[in-house]
């Protein structure tokens, strides 16, 4: 095992820890977790494996791959947080507007 | 006066951020016409509650934090909409527009020619003062405009309009930035509404420019556009 192996090793492992602590209500969240803590750890042990796939896509390194495939996975979170952003946004519109109308609708009764 | 009745049931929503030094004298301008006049102080750090007091006229709404000049307007006309008003007008705070202009905007509303009735600087008698960089941005607004509405408007981003309370239910202000100008236009077309341009000057004091959108927030708009046509 070489120092960039441990390293990563014990970053996965940091983050699966912290996320399986923390995690209690979906069953569907710890699978696909628990896929994803697998397949990193396969890959880090295993670095030829990854080699091999991407030779058989046509991209020249494992790396490489991993590289090209976190781009889109990063695009998809910023997307699921961008309508996420925007569905707490409308929450605190209404929430606010809500209360500028209850005020505005007593100072105008009393 | 013949339309003084109808201007008794008309209110004019003012969405106003940190506008402390032209609010006092838009509202006064705005007062002799005879509307009700709601401002909606969008979060300012300095409250606009003292320029609005000592007249019935005027309405005072605060939201706590600050939103954006689409959500300010969306709570003003909900507001008119509770008070039963019976025609509304969106006005900046920033005195760009002019109170004479409204009885011009509000006749086909009264004639039952129009839902909704939206200012044109570019329609306007004489020419506008406006800095050549506005001028490109707001032509290339229109395009982007007609692009995502399929309505095209000689004015894309002009605050003033006036609409009746048909318009005012059926339009909905989801973006609460300045995206809002679009989408309004964007409902005008889908709610089917019968709509009018009347041309209004606008006044490019060096307050109002200074104020007022930068260019660079054109691109903003732009961007807020795109995505939520994509994301909704």
């Amino acid at each position: 095992m070489n120092g960039i192996q441990i390293v990563l090793i014990t970053a996965v492992v940091l983050v699966a820890i912290y996320f399986f602590v923390r995690l209690q209500n979906s069953i569907l969240d710890f699978l696909l977790l628990l896929a994803m803590v697998t397949a990193a750890l396969v890959f880090i042990f295993l670095p030829d494996l990854t080699n091999a796939i991407a030779h058989r896509m046509g991209v020249g390194r494992g790396a490489d791959l991993i590289f090209y495939l976190s781009i889109v996975i990063f695009w998809f979170v910023i997307i699921k947080l961008y309508v996420r952003i925007r569905k707490l946004e409308k929450i605190v519109t209404d929430v606010v507007r809500k209360d500028a109308l209850n005020e505005a609708a007593r100072e105008h009764a009393g | 006066m013949y339309y003084s009745e109808p201007l008794r049931r008309t209110f004019i929503i003012i969405p106003a951020f940190n506008e402390s030094k032209s609010i006092g004298r838009v509202v006064a301008e705005l007062l002799p016409l005879g509307c009700r006049i709601v401002v909606v102080d969008d979060g300012s750090p300095e409250e606009l509650r003292s320029e609005c007091e000592g007249n019935n006229q005027i309405y005072y709404i605060r939201h706590k934090v600050n939103l954006g000049q689409g959500a300010a307007l969306q709570t003003g006309i909900d507001f008119a909409l509770k008070q039963g008003a019976s025609w509304f007008i969106t006005f900046d705070a920033d005195g760009q527009h002019s109170a004479k202009d409204i009885p011009a905007l509000l006749a086909p509303l009264f004639m039952e020619q129009a839902d909704i009735v939206l200012a044109s600087r570019f329609l306007a008698k004489g020419s506008h003062n406006a800095p050549i960089i506005k001028q490109l941005i707001l032509k290339a607004g229109r395009w982007i405009n007609y692009l995502f509405t399929g309505l095209y408007l000689s004015d894309a981003h002009n605050g003033l309009r006036a609409m009746n309370r048909v318009a005012a239910h059926s339009i909905r202000i989801t973006e609460n930035r300045m995206a809002h100008a679009t989408e309004i236009v964007a409902q005008i077309k889908s709610q089917h509404l019968r709509y009018r341009e009347v041309g209004a000057a606008v006044l490019y004091t060096p307050y109002s420019k200074n104020k007022g959108q930068s260019s660079l927030n054109s691109l903003k708009i732009f961007f807020d556009l795109v995505l939520q046509k994509l994301f909704g």
